[in-house]
């Protein structure tokens, strides 16, 4: 009975520390941005461009690089992560699916600098040739990688909820003469939409948060980028940036306005999960 | 003008459905013991024996069902019109298409009760709405479920009664107009009322279609079939007339079966 007790006060602190830290980072962000508020540069700041040298601290180009790299790799990611996933757990036979598992959950393990090096040896000058023009770091290259770096994490989600689809229902399809594809496509997906769009929106979450392979891939240009072969600047890249130069000025004090953002990204990104798993476990297919 | 058709009557072997020496393995476990036995069409064959004799698993076999179990094998031969099912020639989808299967649990998809019903044409291809309503119409009513149903079609079929649901499912079975109907105990999970309503169904169904029946229930057996097979341990130990075997059996496994005295 007191072991219990006991167990149960430590799994209580372990819940309060980790909101506690959630909601504290949250406060830090707001009290240290609320300077730029009261100054009145706090929204323009989310329209007009980086100019730090004319006192010009926008970050509209980041909001806007961060946006198209992380849309773009989950455009990227979504079709081949599904027919990953689709592979291991519906189509694929013999030894195929339990390999390409395996496979797929060593790379959550890769470092991403890993995945930044590969890229600047092998993509870039590939994207560069392409395109004919620039150096190759652009938002296409950072969000093809990009894209790579978040399969996993959706092919083991998607596979995952594939798994879980009630027996009964394959083998009612099965009976029917369904075709492996046709039972892919009218019974397993319908039937794991809640796992598919917690995959995505996860995924897309960690494309947003991720910081390394921006930094090293997409080119850091500050200004607004005008096509995906134009270099980019992400939220996260930018601050990682400017932190290591400065501590102490006007520009320093925008990147709290950029974690905010970020910070509301990944909380409204939650809550989305959340509604429509809700939704679609109300009406399923 | 018949000529071609009596002709075609006559290729046609006797029987619908054969199995010759049939074995089959879940890894080194042997389930089924050389099954052979034969199935005339438009007869109500009952399959009974305790449970685990291999009975279902033997169903599964008619339509191949058990290839989805990855460390199972299968020996002997089975034919559909003279056909060898396990000939690697052989398009299992297409099989499947011509013998249908009932579950034990009514599994219908969580949609609507006409897509449910709908869904084996949609997997054939058809597209045709006209005909779609049309088949899904005939098929309800031949499941004898259309009265209960005709007005919420377009509800989800999970709001259905158990009973409702696995008429449903056999509906859905029979849209794609199989010629062998494999029930895996349709009735074990209904309560008697619709219980009944499912032998009845199966009284007018042998018009149609051949229909082998797993069932533990050896008054259902009586009722409801032409034929009845007793397996024991994976074997098939006797198979006759249902009169014979109900009241003649002459093997004395059967007799102490069918009397209660083991099982």
């Amino acid at each position: 009975m007191r072991t219990e007790r006991l167990v149960q006060r430590l799994l209580g602190l372990a819940a309060g520390c980790s909101v506690a830290v959630t909601l504290l980072i949250f406060g830090f962000m707001v009290i240290l941005g609320l300077p730029l508020a009261t100054g009145g540069t706090f929204f323009r700041m989310f329209t007009s461009a980086w100019l730090p040298h004319q006192g010009v601290y926008g970050i509209a180009p980041m909001v806007a690089g961060t946006l198209s790299i992380a849309s773009l790799a989950v455009v990227f990611s979504v079709p081949v992560s599904l027919g990953c996933a689709a592979l291991i757990s519906v189509l694929g036979s013999g030894p195929l699916p339990a390999l390409l598992h395996r496979l797929v959950r060593f790379m959550t393990g890769i470092p991403t600098v890993v995945y930044g090096f590969a890229g600047i040896f092998l993509l870039v000058p590939l994207v560069r040739e392409w395109a004919g023009r620039g150096s190759g770091m652009c938002i296409l290259s950072a969000a093809l990688l990009l894209g790579v770096l978040i399969a996993p994490t959706m092919i083991l989600f998607f596979s995952d909820s594939f798994a879980s689809v009630p027996r009964t229902y394959l083998e009612a399809a099965e009976a029917l003469g369904a075709t492996p594809v046709q039972k892919l496509l009218h019974v397993v997906i319908p039937c794991s939409w809640r796992g598919l769009t917690s995959g995505v929106v996860l995924a897309l979450g960690r494309a947003v948060g991720d910081t390394l392979i921006a930094l090293m891939i997409a080119g850091n240009a500050t200004a607004m980028p005008g096509s995906v072969l134009e270099p980019a600047r992400t939220l996260t890249a930018h601050i990682a940036l400017v932190v290591a130069a400065d501590f102490d000025s006007l520009e320093f004090r925008t990147l709290f306005a950029c974690g905010i953002i970020l910070y509301l990204c990944t909380t409204v990104m939650v809550i989305f999960t959340r509604r429509i798993g809700a939704a679609w476990e109300q009406q399923r297919w | 003008m018949n000529a071609p058709a009596y002709q075609e009557e006559q290729m046609k072997p006797e029987y619908k459905m054969s199995s010759e020496n049939l074995d089959f393995y879940y890894g080194d476990f042997k389930a089924l013991h050389g099954v052979s036995m034969d199935f005339k069409p438009r007869e109500v064959t009952a399959l009974i024996g305790p449970s685990g004799c291999g009975k279902s698993t033997y169903l599964r076999c008619l339509n191949r069902m058990n290839d989805l179990i990855p460390i199972s094998r299968v020996e002997g031969k089975v034919t559909l019109d003279g056909e060898d099912i396990y000939a690697p020639s052989l398009d299992v989808v297409m099989l499947r298409r011509k013998v249908g299967m009932v579950f034990q649990k009514p599994n219908p998809f969580p949609k609507t009760i006409f897509d449910n019903v709908a869904y084996g044409l949609w997997v054939n291809g058809i597209k045709d709405k006209a005909f779609v309503q049309e088949r899904v119409e005939e098929s309800l009513k031949q499941a004898a479920i259309w009265d209960e149903v005709k007005d919420r079609l377009q509800d989800t079929a999970l709001g259905l009664s158990g009973g409702q649901q696995q008429r449903l499912c056999i509906a859905r079975a029979l849209a794609v107009k199989p010629e062998v109907v494999l029930m895996d105990e349709p009735a074990s999970a209904l309560d008697p009322i619709a219980t009944q309503k499912i032998e009845e169904l199966i009284h007018e169904l042998k018009e149609t279609y051949t229909i082998i029946i797993v069932t533990h229930n050896m008054q259902q057996a009586a009722r409801v079939s032409d034929v009845t097979a007793f397996f024991y341990v994976g074997k098939l130990i006797e198979v006759g007339d249902t009169d014979t075997i109900f009241t003649r059996p002459k093997k004395k496994q059967t007799e102490d079966y069918i009397t209660g005295r083991f099982g």
